[in-house]
């Protein structure tokens, strides 16, 4: 095969806009990719008997709460698992009432109701000595929506206002 | 007639055709008009005959965006009821009012919230230009979304003009990303969550949401990067890109003549097409359409025309016919938008906050329809694959739809399923805006008002 000139520069300025193309998508990527890779980190959180049953305590350092359900303590983030938006614990019904899309779970963190694909996600809990440590670094996906290990019933009137 | 269509002159025959100076005694006016200053500036005679008017369009480079004449139903309202104009005028609106913005905000999480405070008590007619700012910017997606009814209803986006929809749909959705990135903008409880519920959506696509989540906030969270990310795209890249497609968008509306039924002419979307001629009932006169508005621009045309089939001239002068009309619609649509900022002042509640939700917190208004309907299905699809495809058949609607017909009563089919879509985006929207509440419950908005503009 004969390469002749204008066969070379009709690749050749192909090859150098692919080229061209292929170092703006590179340093695109750079320019976009995510930087603040949340470190997860130790919490301790104090002695586990002071979290009592059926109380969800929020830890604002971790953006999370711990809850005991029935004598379980989990460690649940605050961030819904439909759209983000952050779950308050409702005192009044003893469930997680997410104010946005209306999505329920109980003090487990296991659906209730709403649009969420899932319950609450949340975080490996462990005892070191006497005190409670949440590590947010290992999170731990929500339980299917078909997961029922504890009390779903309303303790109470729903704080979502309206109706 | 259309027979005053001269090529351009040059400039002795410009000269020549300068109407000779009044005699008697030249007022100052006209002693300015004629000397070499103004006339180096307006080249064109200044010549009130159709020969005149001509040339002034030919020389004037703003004037050229337009043709010189255009069909006299152009002129009227409903044709397109100005839509694509008024959006125009509501993005200029927006850049210079945008720009006056730029000079009091940091796009940073400690100080952006406090420039917005500051520009409400500390800057002369600042909470003014953030009114105007945020009302046209309402107002700019409401049009951009109405002009896309029209030109469907119109069926305007069949042969020759499939391209000219799809730049069309590109521009709308510039427009969304305009909107959504200046939500964010002002650091309060709104927009942080208002952007949080909206990125979150993305999650949802299928293998790559995660990914796609974390380029466009450049993490987890919304933080300093999300703010900064948006800001730039606010003020650099999103209105170079407009500014790119708009161009095109409207030098192709020109080129490929007005989407208008004109008398006798035919319709207007066999136009482009020789092999329409020989089968549609009105096929010379399609072509002669065609033949005059390539004289107007001054090119000889191919095909060869008799007296006989030319058809009615029914076009006017652009200047002042249409010219006129933009004009009054442009100062309307700053009066109207100047009103809205006198009268009610852009939101600004607390300033952001990741550790508590408002209830309720809702998405700004064109996507609370997706809202709406994500309380109702599953995320994968009323959040993705519902407005996804939507979206897409929307695009290449010129290209699906490949029925040439413009009168409604040959597309039973387009508008019964396009009537239908936008119905439920409608009620969606309507729902979503007022009847929920806290907690996404149903509540009157007569009783107690939840809307977020
Ligand atoms: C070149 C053009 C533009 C520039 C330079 C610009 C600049 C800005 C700036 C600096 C802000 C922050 C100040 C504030 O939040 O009030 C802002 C906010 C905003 N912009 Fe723009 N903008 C432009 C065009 C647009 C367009 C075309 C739209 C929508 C279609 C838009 C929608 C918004 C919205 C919704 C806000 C939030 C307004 C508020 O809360 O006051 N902007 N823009
Ligand atoms: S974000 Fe919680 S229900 Fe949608």
């Amino acid at each position: 095969m004969v390469i002749n000139r204008r066969y070379f520069l009709r690749r050749a300025w192909k090859a150098c806009t692919a080229f061209l193309g292929g170092a703006a998508v590179w340093t695109s990527w750079e320019m976009l990719k995510a930087r603040d890779v949340a470190a997860g980190g130790k919490i301790t959180l104090g002695n586990p008997v002071d979290y009592k049953d059926g109380t969800a305590t929020y830890v604002r350092e971790g953006r999370l709460w711990v809850v005991n359900a029935g004598g379980h303590l989990r460690a649940l983030s605050q961030k819904c698992p439909h759209l983000g938006c952050r779950v308050p614990f409702c005192d009044s019904s003893g469930r997680f009432e997410c104010p946005c899309h209306g999505s329920v779970f109980n003090i487990g963190g296991e659906y209730i109701q709403g649009p969420t694909p899932r319950g609450m996600d949340g975080y490996a809990l462990s005892v070191e000595g006497d005190a409670l440590v949440v590590d947010t670094g290992s999170v731990i996906t929500g339980p299917e929506n078909s997961v029922q290990n504890f009390d779903s019933t309303a303790k109470g009137p729903s704080c979502a206002a309206g109706g | 007639m259309t027979e005053l269509l001269p090529s351009e002159p040059d400039a002795e025959e410009r000269d020549a055709l300068q109407p000779a100076a009044t005699p008697g005694p030249r007022s100052r006016r006209d002693r300015i008009r004629q000397g070499e200053a103004w006339r180096s500036v307006f080249r064109h005679p200044n010549l009130d005959t159709p020969r005149g008017r001509a040339l002034q369009s030919f020389s004037n480079v703003f004037l050229h965006v337009y043709p010189v004449k255009v069909p006299a139903r152009v002129l009227r309202m409903r044709y397109s009821f100005r839509l694509g104009f008024i959006a125009t005028v509501l993005f200029s609106i927006l850049v210079s009012t945008g720009v006056y913005l730029m000079f009091f905000y940091t796009p940073s999480v400690t100080s952006a919230y406090g420039d917005m405070q500051k520009l409400r008590t500390g800057v002369g007619f600042g909470q003014l230009m953030r009114n105007v700012h945020r009302w046209s910017a309402h107002l700019m997606v409401l049009v951009v979304v109405l002009h896309l009814i029209r030109v469907f209803y119109a069926g305007a986006y069949k042969r020759p003009r499939q391209f000219n929809w799809v730049l069309g749909m590109g521009l709308f959705a510039i427009t969304l990303g305009f909107s959504f990135t200046g939500y964010l903008l002002p650091w309060d409880q709104l927009s942080y969550w208002a952007v949080t519920v909206g990125t979150n959506l993305v999650n949802y696509v299928p293998f790559i949401g995660t990914l796609l989540r974390d380029l466009l906030i450049g993490g987890e969270q919304i933080g300093q990067i999300t703010l900064l990310r948006f800001y730039a795209l606010h003020v650099a890249v999103l209105p170079v890109a407009l500014c790119v497609l708009l161009m095109v968008h409207i030098w192709r509306v020109r080129k490929d003549g007005f989407a208008v039924h004109r008398g006798g002419v035919g319709a207007f979307a066999a136009t482009d097409a020789p092999a329409n001629a020989t089968s549609s009932p009105e096929p010379v006169m399609a072509l002669t359409k065609d033949h005059t508005r390539s004289r107007l621009l001054g090119v000889v045309d191919r095909e060869v025309e008799t007296a006989e089939e030319r058809p009615v001239d029914d076009t006017v002068f652009t200047w002042p016919h249409m010219l006129v009309r933009h004009v009054v619609v442009a100062l309307g649509t700053a009066a109207v938008v100047i009103a809205l900022g006198v009268a009610f002042a852009a939101p600004l509640r607390g300033v952001a906050n990741p550790d508590s939700t408002p209830e309720p917190a809702k998405a700004p208004w064109y996507f609370v329809g997706l809202q709406e309907m994500l309380s109702h299905f599953d995320p994968l699809v009323a959040g993705i694959l519902l407005p996804a495809g939507v979206l897409l058949v929307l695009t290449f609607l010129p290209y699906i739809d490949r029925n040439p017909a413009t009168e409604a009563r040959n597309r039973k089919v387009a508008i019964v399923a396009f009537s239908i879509i936008l119905i439920i985006a409608v009620v969606a929207t309507v729902v979503g805006l007022a009847f929920r509440g806290p907690g996404w419950k149903f509540i009157t908005p007569w009783n107690h008002s939840y809307i977020e503009m």
